[in-house]
């Protein structure tokens, strides 16, 4: 039971057999558990204040919890991006004035939960530090800090798996 | 007699290189007893042979081939090497795989690895209303709230920042 070699030397199947086997699995394994470290999040950033009212079409899976957990007459969307987050590589996008910067970072990824650290800043300085467990159909949102004209600013996030 | 001298003749050659039947022996060697033309035609023969052979045995005996075994040696040396391309295509090439049973190993692993994967896709995602979803949450600047919505699933971290102090003109 032998292959001939380029040289006419002879290389034993079995043992060619089992270094590929473990050599393959390794390589399964590493790209799978790299392919399940990511997880999207969808970010949408949206003012709230009193000064119009109404809420915006794109925000109406959110209508019914905004207007029951708040009292402002008008939600608007500022932002809704998608980001793909990778184990311990941070997020970050900031309000168009630049005053207010939201940073995700995924921290841990286990069957069906995201553990995503959100850090506030306002022009520089943090104002919120927390951690918090994405399930498959919860939205976090994180609201409260103020916007230039007036209102807040509320961010909901959401994890795609 | 003549004729049949001329057709045991023919087989005579059969009889002296030993490929004739028996039963062709037999005719032979009954004729031989008593036709000296055939016996003389068949010592003619034994007689060529010798004159032929012996010198090629004499001369084999002399020669011991050196330079056959100095040819293979060098033709060994000079054969190219192989490339290290076609040293991984030698060593990659599975098809013996597919004469010998070596893939049941091969298989058993696979079906291991597929059992492993299939628990990672195929698992009912676990529900998780009484886990908390807030880990942590901290503000040097502000308070902070934090409320759990169940119906809705909806977790809300409420930031109470302060208004902008209005400067006063002094």
């Amino acid at each position: 039971m032998a292959i001939r070699g380029a040289r006419g030397g002879s290389i034993p199947v079995m043992k060619r057999v089992v270094a590929l086997i473990p050599l393959f699995s390794l390589l399964f394994l590493f790209f799978t558990s790299v392919a399940f470290a990511q997880v999207q999040v969808r970010l949408r950033a949206i003012h709230a204040s009193d000064a119009a009212s109404g809420v915006d079409p794109s925000l109406r899976d959110l209508h019914k919890e905004l207007g029951s957990l708040f009292s402002f007459t008008s939600y608007r969307l500022m932002k809704d991006e998608t980001l793909n987050l990778s184990l311990n590589q941070p997020a970050k996008i900031s309000s168009r004035e630049g005053r207010i910067t939201l940073e995700t970072t995924l921290v841990g990824l286990h069957r069906g939960v995201a553990e995503v650290r959100i850090r506030v800043a306002r022009e520089g300085s943090e104002i919120l530090n927390t951690q918090v467990r994405l399930f498959p159909g919860r939205t976090v949102l994180v609201g409260g800090p103020r916007h230039t004209r007036g209102g807040v600013v509320i961010y909901a996030l959401h994890a795609r798996f | 007699m003549k004729d049949f001298c001329s057709s045991v003749s023919k087989l005579l050659e059969k009889y002296f290189d030993q490929e004739a039947t028996g039963k062709e022996k037999l005719l032979v060697e009954g004729h031989l007893k008593d036709c000296p033309a055939c016996q003389d035609a068949l010592r003619s023969m034994e007689e060529l042979r010798t004159l032929i052979k012996t010198p090629v045995e004499e001369a084999i005996q002399k020669e011991d081939f050196p330079w056959v075994w100095q040819k293979i040696e060098r033709d060994f040396r000079l054969q190219e090497k192989p490339t290290w391309w076609q040293s991984l295509r030698s060593w990659l090439d599975v098809s013996p795989l597919f004469k010998k049973r070596v893939w049941i190993p091969a298989v058993a692993t696979l079906v291991v690895l597929l059992f492993i994967t299939a628990q990672i896709f195929f698992k009912k995602i676990p529900s998780y209303s009484g886990a908390s979803v807030v880990e942590y949450v901290e503000s040097e600047t502000n308070n902070v709230m934090v409320y759990d919505l169940e119906k809705a699933k909806v977790t809300v971290i409420w930031l109470f920042e302060e208004p902008e102090e209005e400067v006063s003109p002094s």
